[in-house]
Protein backbone atom coordinates (compact mmCIF):
# COMPACT_ATOMS: atom_id res chain seq x y z
CA UNK A 1 0.00 0.00 0.00
CA UNK A 2 1.39 3.28 -1.08
CA UNK A 3 1.86 5.98 1.50
CA UNK A 4 -0.25 8.92 2.12
CA UNK A 5 1.06 12.72 0.68
CA UNK A 6 1.47 14.90 2.94
CA UNK A 7 0.53 17.94 2.94
CA UNK A 8 0.92 21.54 5.15
CA UNK A 9 -2.06 23.98 4.79
CA UNK A 10 -1.23 26.95 6.30
CA UNK A 11 -3.86 29.90 6.78
CA UNK A 12 -5.13 31.84 9.48
CA UNK A 13 -9.00 31.23 8.72
CA UNK A 14 -10.20 28.83 9.94
CA UNK A 15 -12.84 28.46 7.56
CA UNK A 16 -9.89 28.29 5.19
CA UNK A 17 -8.38 25.11 6.73
CA UNK A 18 -11.61 23.29 7.74
CA UNK A 19 -12.56 23.36 4.15
CA UNK A 20 -8.84 22.40 3.12
CA UNK A 21 -8.58 19.60 5.98
CA UNK A 22 -12.00 17.87 4.60
CA UNK A 23 -11.49 18.21 0.98
CA UNK A 24 -7.52 17.12 1.11
CA UNK A 25 -8.09 14.36 3.03
CA UNK A 26 -10.97 13.50 1.64
CA UNK A 27 -9.39 13.13 -1.31
CA UNK A 28 -6.58 10.83 0.28
CA UNK A 29 -3.77 13.20 1.67
CA UNK A 30 -2.72 13.38 4.99
CA UNK A 31 -2.98 17.15 6.51
CA UNK A 32 -0.96 18.87 8.67
CA UNK A 33 -2.78 22.62 9.59
CA UNK A 34 -0.99 25.65 10.63
CA UNK A 35 -2.89 28.95 11.67
CA UNK A 36 0.77 31.47 11.39
CA UNK A 37 3.12 32.35 9.47
CA UNK A 38 5.84 31.37 12.44
CA UNK A 39 4.32 28.09 13.39
CA UNK A 40 4.15 27.28 8.97
CA UNK A 41 7.59 27.91 9.23
CA UNK A 42 8.35 25.90 11.75
CA UNK A 43 5.98 23.16 10.54
CA UNK A 44 7.55 23.43 6.81
CA UNK A 45 11.55 23.20 8.00
CA UNK A 46 10.74 20.26 10.44
CA UNK A 47 8.80 18.05 8.07
CA UNK A 48 8.76 16.19 5.27
CA UNK A 49 5.96 17.32 2.94
CA UNK A 50 5.43 16.73 -0.24
CA UNK A 51 3.14 20.51 -1.02
CA UNK A 52 2.58 23.28 1.02
CA UNK A 53 -0.21 25.42 0.62
CA UNK A 54 0.35 29.13 2.39
CA UNK A 55 -1.51 32.21 2.37
CA UNK A 56 -0.11 35.16 2.40
CA UNK A 57 -1.44 37.33 5.10
CA UNK A 58 -0.59 35.68 8.45
CA UNK A 59 0.12 37.19 11.59
CA UNK A 60 4.00 35.91 12.85
CA UNK A 61 5.26 36.13 9.10
CA UNK A 62 4.15 36.71 5.55
CA UNK A 63 3.74 34.13 3.66
CA UNK A 64 6.24 35.10 1.27
CA UNK A 65 8.47 35.75 4.12
CA UNK A 66 7.90 31.93 4.64
CA UNK A 67 8.68 31.41 1.76
CA UNK A 68 11.39 32.85 1.01
CA UNK A 69 13.47 31.59 4.20
CA UNK A 70 12.50 28.77 2.78
CA UNK A 71 13.97 29.28 -0.15
CA UNK A 72 17.33 30.54 0.93
CA UNK A 73 17.66 27.41 3.05
CA UNK A 74 17.39 25.26 0.02
CA UNK A 75 13.68 23.71 0.49
CA UNK A 76 12.71 21.59 -2.34
CA UNK A 77 9.00 21.25 -1.04
CA UNK A 78 6.68 22.69 -4.22
CA UNK A 79 4.32 25.48 -2.62
CA UNK A 80 1.26 26.78 -3.68
CA UNK A 81 0.13 30.27 -3.04
CA UNK A 82 -3.76 30.79 -1.56
CA UNK A 83 -4.63 34.24 -1.03
CA UNK A 84 -7.17 37.35 -1.23
CA UNK A 85 -4.23 39.30 -2.31
CA UNK A 86 -5.65 40.26 -5.56
CA UNK A 87 -2.71 41.90 -7.24
CA UNK A 88 -0.11 41.39 -9.76
CA UNK A 89 2.94 42.50 -7.91
CA UNK A 90 2.54 40.37 -5.12
CA UNK A 91 1.79 36.93 -7.44
CA UNK A 92 4.58 38.12 -9.83
CA UNK A 93 6.60 38.01 -6.62
CA UNK A 94 5.84 34.67 -5.68
CA UNK A 95 6.49 33.21 -8.33
CA UNK A 96 10.44 34.92 -8.23
CA UNK A 97 10.65 33.71 -4.59
CA UNK A 98 9.67 30.04 -5.37
CA UNK A 99 6.36 29.22 -5.62
CA UNK A 100 4.75 26.87 -8.41
CA UNK A 101 1.30 28.07 -8.32
CA UNK A 102 -0.82 31.04 -7.38
CA UNK A 103 -4.57 30.50 -6.41
CA UNK A 104 -6.40 33.83 -6.05
CA UNK A 105 -9.42 33.83 -3.23
CA UNK A 106 -12.12 33.45 -3.68
CA UNK A 107 -11.42 29.86 -5.14
CA UNK A 108 -13.03 26.89 -6.58
CA UNK A 109 -12.18 23.54 -4.72
CA UNK A 110 -12.43 20.89 -7.62
CA UNK A 111 -9.61 23.66 -9.58
CA UNK A 112 -7.67 23.73 -6.44
CA UNK A 113 -7.77 20.01 -6.38
CA UNK A 114 -6.89 20.03 -10.03
CA UNK A 115 -4.00 22.54 -9.51
CA UNK A 116 -2.56 20.44 -6.25
CA UNK A 117 -2.61 16.78 -8.33
CA UNK A 118 -0.11 18.52 -10.77
CA UNK A 119 1.94 19.08 -8.12
CA UNK A 120 2.20 16.34 -6.42
CA UNK B 1 -25.91 55.83 68.02
CA UNK B 2 -22.43 57.24 68.13
CA UNK B 3 -20.31 58.69 64.92
CA UNK B 4 -18.30 55.95 64.89
CA UNK B 5 -20.50 53.41 64.53
CA UNK B 6 -22.44 55.16 61.68
CA UNK B 7 -18.98 55.33 60.12
CA UNK B 8 -18.72 52.14 60.47
CA UNK B 9 -21.92 50.41 59.18
CA UNK B 10 -21.51 53.31 56.09
CA UNK B 11 -18.26 51.92 55.11
CA UNK B 12 -19.72 48.43 55.62
CA UNK B 13 -22.69 48.97 53.44
CA UNK B 14 -20.59 50.59 50.52
CA UNK B 15 -18.00 47.67 50.69
CA UNK B 16 -21.17 45.50 50.63
CA UNK B 17 -22.48 47.33 47.14
CA UNK B 18 -18.91 46.94 45.59
CA UNK B 19 -18.73 43.56 46.64
CA UNK B 20 -22.23 42.69 44.95
CA UNK B 21 -21.40 44.64 42.14
CA UNK B 22 -17.92 43.51 41.50
CA UNK B 23 -19.88 39.88 42.05
CA UNK B 24 -22.26 40.75 39.30
CA UNK B 25 -19.96 41.76 36.66
CA UNK B 26 -17.57 38.84 37.02
CA UNK B 27 -20.74 36.11 36.66
CA UNK B 28 -21.76 38.54 33.42
CA UNK B 29 -17.94 38.28 32.09
CA UNK B 30 -17.88 34.48 32.63
CA UNK B 31 -21.68 34.10 30.83
CA UNK B 32 -20.51 36.22 28.08
CA UNK B 33 -17.15 34.17 27.50
CA UNK B 34 -18.83 31.15 27.90
CA UNK B 35 -21.43 31.72 25.44
CA UNK B 36 -18.94 33.19 23.02
CA UNK B 37 -16.59 30.07 23.27
CA UNK B 38 -20.05 27.80 22.64
CA UNK B 39 -20.97 29.99 19.59
CA UNK B 40 -17.37 29.43 18.48
CA UNK B 41 -17.18 25.66 18.99
CA UNK B 42 -20.42 25.28 16.99
CA UNK B 43 -18.92 27.69 14.12
CA UNK B 44 -16.34 25.37 13.87
CA UNK B 45 -18.83 22.12 13.74
CA UNK B 46 -20.86 23.89 10.96
CA UNK B 47 -17.67 25.06 9.02
CA UNK B 48 -16.42 20.84 8.90
CA UNK B 49 -20.56 20.04 7.81
CA UNK B 50 -20.34 22.46 5.09
CA UNK B 51 -17.47 21.19 3.72
CA UNK B 52 -18.04 17.88 4.04
CA UNK B 53 -21.04 18.83 1.50
CA UNK B 54 -19.03 20.83 -0.70
CA UNK B 55 -15.96 18.60 -1.21
CA UNK B 56 -17.55 14.87 -0.62
CA UNK B 57 -19.84 13.89 -3.21
CA UNK B 58 -21.44 10.87 -1.42
CA UNK B 59 -22.18 12.62 1.93
CA UNK B 60 -25.73 13.29 2.61
CA UNK B 61 -25.63 14.14 6.64
CA UNK B 62 -28.97 16.62 6.26
CA UNK B 63 -28.35 20.07 7.67
CA UNK B 64 -31.47 20.40 9.98
CA UNK B 65 -33.84 23.40 10.35
CA UNK B 66 -32.30 23.88 14.35
CA UNK B 67 -28.98 24.30 12.56
CA UNK B 68 -30.02 26.75 9.88
CA UNK B 69 -31.76 28.44 12.81
CA UNK B 70 -28.40 28.64 14.77
CA UNK B 71 -26.24 32.27 14.19
CA UNK B 72 -23.05 30.20 14.64
CA UNK B 73 -24.53 28.32 11.26
CA UNK B 74 -24.96 31.82 9.56
CA UNK B 75 -21.46 33.06 10.53
CA UNK B 76 -20.04 29.42 9.22
CA UNK B 77 -21.97 30.08 5.99
CA UNK B 78 -20.97 33.12 5.41
CA UNK B 79 -17.30 32.92 5.80
CA UNK B 80 -17.81 29.72 3.62
CA UNK B 81 -19.60 31.53 0.87
CA UNK B 82 -16.66 34.62 0.76
CA UNK B 83 -13.66 32.12 0.41
CA UNK B 84 -15.86 29.68 -2.16
CA UNK B 85 -16.58 31.05 -6.22
CA UNK B 86 -18.24 29.12 -9.07
CA UNK B 87 -20.17 25.88 -8.33
CA UNK B 88 -19.40 25.80 -4.71
CA UNK B 89 -20.56 29.29 -4.20
CA UNK B 90 -23.77 28.27 -5.85
CA UNK B 91 -24.09 25.20 -3.71
CA UNK B 92 -24.02 27.25 -0.66
CA UNK B 93 -26.64 29.50 -2.33
CA UNK B 94 -28.82 26.08 -2.64
CA UNK B 95 -28.53 25.50 0.99
CA UNK B 96 -29.34 29.27 1.94
CA UNK B 97 -32.47 28.82 -0.43
CA UNK B 98 -33.68 25.58 0.66
CA UNK B 99 -33.65 26.76 4.68
CA UNK B 100 -35.19 30.00 3.88
CA UNK B 101 -32.32 31.71 5.48
CA UNK B 102 -32.77 35.12 3.47
CA UNK B 103 -36.35 35.07 4.45
CA UNK B 104 -35.29 34.52 8.27
CA UNK B 105 -33.34 37.08 8.16
CA UNK B 106 -35.81 39.57 6.78
CA UNK B 107 -38.17 38.83 9.13
CA UNK B 108 -35.49 39.22 12.24
CA UNK B 109 -34.34 42.82 10.18
CA UNK B 110 -37.87 43.70 10.61
CA UNK B 111 -39.56 42.66 13.78
CA UNK B 112 -37.10 41.67 16.37
CA UNK B 113 -36.62 43.39 19.26
CA UNK B 114 -32.64 42.55 19.96
CA UNK B 115 -30.45 45.20 18.45
CA UNK B 116 -27.33 42.01 18.45
CA UNK B 117 -30.28 40.26 16.13
CA UNK B 118 -31.35 42.86 13.79
CA UNK B 119 -27.67 44.19 12.84
CA UNK B 120 -26.89 40.60 12.40
CA UNK B 121 -29.84 40.00 9.95
CA UNK B 122 -28.43 43.19 8.61
CA UNK B 123 -24.81 42.41 7.74
CA UNK B 124 -26.25 38.82 6.87
CA UNK B 125 -28.23 40.30 4.28
CA UNK B 126 -25.36 42.37 3.10
CA UNK B 127 -23.54 39.78 2.66
CA UNK B 128 -25.27 37.44 0.71
CA UNK B 129 -26.83 40.14 -1.35
CA UNK B 130 -29.68 38.65 -2.80
CA UNK B 131 -32.03 40.66 -5.18
CA UNK B 132 -35.01 39.16 -2.61
CA UNK B 133 -33.89 41.33 -0.03
CA UNK B 134 -33.69 44.71 -1.89
CA UNK B 135 -36.84 45.86 -0.87
CA UNK B 136 -36.62 45.22 3.01
CA UNK B 137 -33.11 46.47 2.44
CA UNK B 138 -34.54 50.14 0.64
CA UNK B 139 -36.66 50.40 3.84
CA UNK B 140 -34.75 49.95 6.57
CA UNK B 141 -31.80 52.72 4.90
CA UNK B 142 -33.96 54.88 7.28
CA UNK B 143 -33.74 52.64 9.79
CA UNK B 144 -33.00 54.44 13.74
CA UNK B 145 -29.43 52.45 14.22
CA UNK B 146 -26.91 53.59 11.75
CA UNK B 147 -25.02 50.87 11.59
CA UNK B 148 -27.80 49.07 10.22
CA UNK B 149 -28.57 51.62 7.51
CA UNK B 150 -24.73 51.30 6.65
CA UNK B 151 -25.21 47.69 6.37
CA UNK B 152 -28.31 47.99 3.91
CA UNK B 153 -26.40 50.45 1.35
CA UNK B 154 -23.86 48.26 1.00
CA UNK B 155 -26.15 44.99 0.99
CA UNK B 156 -28.22 46.95 -2.14
CA UNK B 157 -24.59 48.03 -3.81
CA UNK B 158 -23.64 44.19 -3.71
CA UNK B 159 -26.67 43.21 -5.07
CA UNK B 160 -26.50 46.30 -7.68
CA UNK B 161 -30.01 47.75 -6.86
CA UNK B 162 -29.96 50.46 -9.50
CA UNK B 163 -33.24 52.01 -7.72
CA UNK B 164 -31.33 52.40 -4.52
CA UNK B 165 -28.90 54.91 -6.29
CA UNK B 166 -31.05 57.72 -5.77
CA UNK B 167 -32.09 56.99 -2.52
CA UNK B 168 -28.65 56.49 -1.28
CA UNK B 169 -27.58 59.98 -2.98
CA UNK B 170 -30.74 62.03 -1.83
CA UNK B 171 -29.05 61.10 1.81
CA UNK B 172 -25.81 62.19 1.73
CA UNK B 173 -26.73 65.85 2.78
CA UNK B 174 -28.80 64.83 6.04
CA UNK B 175 -26.92 61.66 7.23
CA UNK B 176 -24.41 61.37 10.14
CA UNK B 177 -20.70 62.06 8.38
CA UNK B 178 -19.72 58.44 8.97
CA UNK B 179 -22.62 56.80 7.56
CA UNK B 180 -22.66 59.39 4.64
CA UNK B 181 -19.24 58.22 3.99
CA UNK B 182 -19.65 54.71 4.10
CA UNK B 183 -22.73 55.08 1.56
CA UNK B 184 -20.04 56.99 -0.98
CA UNK B 185 -18.35 54.18 -0.98
CA UNK B 186 -21.29 52.08 -1.52
CA UNK B 187 -21.63 53.97 -4.76
CA UNK B 188 -18.35 53.67 -5.62
CA UNK B 189 -19.18 50.34 -6.51
CA UNK B 190 -21.86 50.97 -8.63
CA UNK B 191 -19.49 52.76 -10.80
CA UNK B 192 -20.27 55.03 -13.20
CA UNK B 193 -24.32 53.69 -12.86
CA UNK B 194 -23.98 56.64 -10.13
CA UNK B 195 -22.31 59.21 -12.05
CA UNK B 196 -25.88 61.08 -13.21
CA UNK B 197 -27.25 60.43 -10.21
CA UNK B 198 -24.41 62.24 -8.40
CA UNK B 199 -24.71 65.09 -10.62
CA UNK B 200 -28.22 65.54 -10.81
CA UNK B 201 -28.06 65.79 -6.46
CA UNK B 202 -24.94 68.49 -7.09
CA UNK B 203 -26.57 70.19 -9.28
CA UNK B 204 -29.86 70.75 -7.00
CA UNK B 205 -28.44 71.04 -4.20
CA UNK B 206 -25.10 72.99 -4.26
CA UNK B 207 -26.95 76.37 -3.75
CA UNK B 208 -28.26 74.87 -0.78
CA UNK B 209 -26.10 72.57 1.48
CA UNK B 210 -22.12 71.90 1.41
CA UNK B 211 -21.51 68.63 3.24
CA UNK B 212 -23.41 66.37 1.03
CA UNK B 213 -22.92 68.20 -2.52
CA UNK B 214 -18.84 67.58 -1.09
CA UNK B 215 -19.25 64.26 -0.61
CA UNK B 216 -21.07 63.70 -3.74
CA UNK B 217 -18.05 65.43 -5.48
CA UNK B 218 -15.20 63.11 -3.73
CA UNK B 219 -17.61 59.98 -4.99
CA UNK B 220 -17.11 61.21 -8.49
CA UNK B 221 -13.78 61.63 -8.23
CA UNK B 222 -13.64 57.89 -7.15
CA UNK B 223 -15.79 56.61 -9.27
CA UNK B 224 -13.30 58.25 -12.21
CA UNK B 225 -16.32 58.17 -14.96
CA UNK B 226 -15.00 60.91 -18.01
CA UNK B 227 -18.63 62.00 -18.47
CA UNK B 228 -18.85 64.34 -15.35
CA UNK B 229 -16.23 66.47 -16.34
CA UNK B 230 -18.41 68.92 -18.50
CA UNK B 231 -21.30 68.68 -15.93
CA UNK B 232 -18.19 69.78 -13.20
CA UNK B 233 -16.81 72.37 -15.00
CA UNK B 234 -20.52 73.90 -15.12
CA UNK B 235 -20.52 73.75 -10.82
CA UNK B 236 -17.14 74.61 -10.68
CA UNK B 237 -18.47 78.31 -12.74
CA UNK B 238 -21.77 78.49 -11.37
CA UNK B 239 -21.08 77.55 -7.36
CA UNK B 240 -20.03 80.27 -4.91
CA UNK B 241 -19.53 78.04 -2.20
CA UNK B 242 -15.78 77.81 -1.96
CA UNK B 243 -15.66 74.29 -0.21
CA UNK B 244 -17.83 72.90 -3.12
CA UNK B 245 -15.70 74.46 -5.53
CA UNK B 246 -12.78 73.05 -3.89
CA UNK B 247 -13.91 69.14 -3.88
CA UNK B 248 -15.03 69.84 -7.70
CA UNK B 249 -11.53 71.17 -8.58
CA UNK B 250 -10.59 68.27 -6.39
CA UNK B 251 -12.64 66.14 -8.39
CA UNK B 252 -11.42 67.35 -11.97
CA UNK B 253 -7.95 66.99 -11.01
CA UNK B 254 -8.57 63.27 -9.86
CA UNK B 255 -10.77 62.46 -13.67
CA UNK B 256 -7.53 64.16 -15.01
CA UNK B 257 -9.37 65.39 -18.19
CA UNK B 258 -7.40 68.00 -20.10
CA UNK B 259 -10.70 69.62 -20.82
CA UNK B 260 -10.03 71.26 -17.29
CA UNK B 261 -6.70 72.63 -18.24
CA UNK B 262 -8.09 76.04 -18.72
CA UNK B 263 -10.67 76.35 -15.80
CA UNK B 264 -8.29 74.80 -13.06
CA UNK B 265 -5.25 77.18 -14.68
CA UNK B 266 -7.55 80.67 -14.43
CA UNK B 267 -8.23 79.29 -10.88
CA UNK B 268 -4.36 79.65 -10.34
CA UNK B 269 -5.77 83.65 -9.48
CA UNK B 270 -8.40 82.77 -7.08
CA UNK B 271 -8.86 85.41 -4.20
CA UNK B 272 -9.06 82.30 -2.54
CA UNK B 273 -5.60 80.88 -1.42
CA UNK B 274 -7.27 77.06 -0.87
CA UNK B 275 -8.77 77.46 -4.14
CA UNK B 276 -5.26 78.18 -5.56
CA UNK B 277 -3.95 75.71 -4.14
CA UNK B 278 -5.95 72.94 -4.74
CA UNK B 279 -6.09 73.70 -8.68
CA UNK B 280 -2.38 74.06 -8.29
CA UNK B 281 -2.29 70.26 -7.24
CA UNK B 282 -5.18 69.25 -9.53
CA UNK B 283 -3.03 70.88 -12.96
CA UNK B 284 -0.40 68.15 -11.31
CA UNK B 285 -3.19 65.37 -12.02
CA UNK B 286 -3.57 66.45 -15.18
CA UNK B 287 -0.30 65.21 -16.30
CA UNK B 288 0.43 67.91 -18.88
CA UNK B 289 3.72 69.39 -18.82
CA UNK B 290 2.38 72.38 -20.53
CA UNK B 291 0.80 73.76 -17.01
CA UNK B 292 4.73 73.88 -15.54
CA UNK B 293 5.05 77.22 -16.98
CA UNK B 294 1.66 78.61 -14.88
CA UNK B 295 2.62 76.04 -12.03
CA UNK B 296 5.91 78.53 -11.92
CA UNK B 297 4.42 81.23 -11.23
CA UNK B 298 2.36 79.75 -8.99
CA UNK B 299 5.66 78.63 -7.03
CA UNK B 300 5.87 83.14 -6.15
CA UNK B 301 2.48 82.93 -4.89
CA UNK B 302 1.87 84.92 -1.59
CA UNK B 303 0.61 81.98 0.22
CA UNK B 304 2.82 79.63 1.42
CA UNK B 305 0.51 76.53 0.68
CA UNK B 306 -0.17 77.63 -2.82
CA UNK B 307 3.55 77.83 -3.31
CA UNK B 308 4.12 73.90 -1.98
CA UNK B 309 0.99 72.77 -3.79
CA UNK B 310 2.58 74.15 -7.03
CA UNK B 311 6.03 72.79 -6.94
CA UNK B 312 5.18 69.46 -5.30
CA UNK B 313 2.44 69.70 -8.64
CA UNK B 314 5.45 70.41 -10.63
CA UNK B 315 7.64 67.49 -9.40
CA UNK B 316 4.99 65.50 -10.47
CA UNK B 317 4.75 66.12 -14.29
CA UNK B 318 6.93 64.88 -17.12
CA UNK B 319 9.85 67.39 -17.32
CA UNK B 320 9.26 68.82 -13.66
CA UNK B 321 12.13 67.76 -11.82
CA UNK B 322 14.37 69.66 -13.92
CA UNK B 323 12.34 72.84 -14.19
CA UNK B 324 12.47 72.69 -10.04
CA UNK B 325 16.33 72.52 -10.43
CA UNK B 326 16.03 75.71 -12.90
CA UNK B 327 13.70 77.61 -10.13
CA UNK B 328 16.67 76.81 -7.44
CA UNK B 329 17.63 80.08 -8.98
CA UNK B 330 14.88 81.67 -8.75
CA UNK B 331 14.79 85.22 -7.52
CA UNK B 332 12.32 85.15 -5.30
CA UNK B 333 13.56 83.07 -2.69
CA UNK B 334 10.07 81.57 -1.33
CA UNK B 335 9.82 80.04 -5.00
CA UNK B 336 13.43 78.70 -4.45
CA UNK B 337 12.98 77.04 -0.91
CA UNK B 338 9.56 75.42 -2.29
CA UNK B 339 11.22 74.19 -5.65
CA UNK B 340 14.36 72.42 -2.85
CA UNK B 341 11.36 71.10 -0.92
CA UNK B 342 9.60 69.63 -3.53
CA UNK B 343 13.18 68.17 -5.20
CA UNK B 344 13.71 67.21 -1.11
CA UNK B 345 10.19 65.21 -1.75
CA UNK B 346 10.97 63.58 -4.80
CA UNK B 347 14.24 62.05 -3.02
CA UNK B 348 16.55 64.27 -5.35
CA UNK B 349 18.84 64.85 -1.91
CA UNK B 350 19.54 61.20 -1.71
CA UNK B 351 20.55 61.67 -5.69
CA UNK B 352 22.56 64.94 -5.50
CA UNK B 353 24.77 63.74 -3.07
CA UNK B 354 25.33 60.84 -4.72
CA UNK B 355 25.66 63.03 -8.44
CA UNK B 356 28.38 65.24 -6.23
CA UNK B 357 30.34 62.20 -4.93
CA UNK B 358 30.81 61.53 -8.37
CA UNK B 359 31.48 65.53 -9.44
CA UNK B 360 28.20 65.94 -11.50
CA UNK B 361 27.66 69.70 -11.48
CA UNK B 362 23.50 68.94 -11.63
CA UNK B 363 23.60 68.20 -8.09
CA UNK B 364 25.52 71.48 -6.85
CA UNK B 365 22.06 74.15 -6.87
CA UNK B 366 20.18 71.81 -4.76
CA UNK B 367 22.70 71.10 -2.23
CA UNK B 368 24.03 74.56 -2.61
CA UNK B 369 20.62 75.74 -1.20
CA UNK B 370 20.31 73.46 1.80
CA UNK B 371 23.64 75.06 3.00
CA UNK B 372 22.06 77.69 2.53
CA UNK B 373 19.27 77.07 5.02
CA UNK B 374 15.65 77.79 4.16
CA UNK B 375 14.72 81.74 3.68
Amino acid sequence: MSEKKRILVADDSETIRALMQTALEGAGYEVVLAEDGLSAYELGSNGDYDLVIIDQLMPGLLGLDVVSRWHEEGMKTPVLMLTGVDDDRTAVESFDRGVVDYVRKPFRIPELMARIRMQI
Amino acid sequence: MSLDLFNQVAVLVIFSINAVMLTVLVMLKVVHRHRRLDHDRRRTAYLGVLSRHLSMDDYNEPITETMAEDPAFLDALLDMRNALTGDDASTLGRIVNHHGIIQRQMRYLDSSWLLGRRLQAAVALAELGDEMSAETLMRHLDDPEPEIRIQCGRGLGRIRWTPAIDQIVSRFGTEIPWVSTRFSDTLVGYGAKATWPLLAYIRINHPYETQGVTLALRTLAQINDDQAVGPLLEILEESSDVEVRIATVYALGELGSPEALAALDALLDDDEWALRAKSASALGGLGDPAAISRLLHSMRDSNWWVRRSAAAAIAGLPGGIEALYTALDDEDPFAADAAAEALVDAGELVSARRRAEQEDALAEPLLAHMRSGWS
